[in-house]
């Protein structure tokens, strides 16, 4: 079965989101949250279109097929083109 | 204060809102329903056996078997099967996917039953069948409670276990 991986942790955490907020906006039980962030339940196209629209960004920042860079490679890989040459 | 005011405040202090308008998380039970399957089959067969001249094993069994009943309807209500209550696309998935296995379980046990009872009524190795209305009845509403418990059951496998900080 393909994984789907997503950021909704991460987004959530850098909004200061609690997940009873985010379930309440998007009309889900808070637990359905959390199954999400542990990627034990794949969204429908409608939820997972309603997340990426309550953070205000395109669906494929939120989910991918591919695991995300960690937050940690993000910041060296961005610390390191910021560097001067 | 009116008489309607205070039971109306008496509904909120005792939580029964939270019951009636289906406030609640919904509870995973994944051994209950065996337990109280288990007490049906017995409070069941102590009927049976004395269904003809009713005596004080029938009264356990009926007690028995009725009190489990009862409680097949709670752990319903309260479980991640629960009809009543509004659901989110997870928990309907979760739902439907318990009731498409407990139909198919149901087929199946519908079937082997018919066979039984054509084996039983012929009258061969002298197997037992329901011969009182009562047992009727009484197998009538045993099928209605396993029909309650069996969806919770499954759904409640079905869940994945939630993690202490989903309550955040």
């Amino acid at each position: 079965m393909t994984i789907l991986y997503n950021r909704i942790a991460v987004f959530r955490a850098e909004r200061g989101v609690s997940r009873r907020e985010l379930a309440e906006t998007v009309g889900v039980n808070n637990q359905t949250i959390g199954y999400l962030e542990r990627g034990d339940y794949k969204p429908s196209l409608e939820l997972a279109m309603k997340i990426a629209a309550y953070f205000g960004v395109p669906i494929e920042l939120l989910f991918s097929f591919r695991p995300f860079e960690s937050v940690a490679d993000t910041l060296r890989r961005a610390a390191a083109a910021g560097e001067p040459q | 204060m009116t008489l309607l005011q205070r039971m109306d405040r008496l509904v909120y202090a005792t939580r029964l809102d939270r019951i009636i308008f289906m406030k609640f998380q919904p509870r995973t039970f994944r051994w209950s329903p065996l337990l109280v399957m288990a007490v049906l089959v017995v409070g069941y067969v102590l009927m049976a056996r004395t269904s003809s001249s009713p005596n004080r094993s029938f009264l356990i069994g009926s007690t028995l078997f009725y009190g489990a009943f009862i409680v097949a309807v709670f752990l319903r209500h309260f479980g991640p099967a629960a009809a009543s209550r509004s659901l989110d696309e997870r928990e309907l998935v979760v739902k439907s996917r318990a009731y498409a296995i407990s139909g198919i379980v149901f087929a199946s046990f519908a079937m082997m039953s018919c066979f039984y009872m054509a084996v039983a009524s012929a009258g061969l190795w002298g197997l037992w069948q329901p011969h009182t209305i009562s047992d009727w009845i009484t197998l009538g509403f045993g099928f209605q409670a396993a029909g309650n418990l069996l969806p919770t059951w499954i759904a409640s496998w079905l869940e994945a276990r939630p993690k202490a900080d989903d309550e955040d």
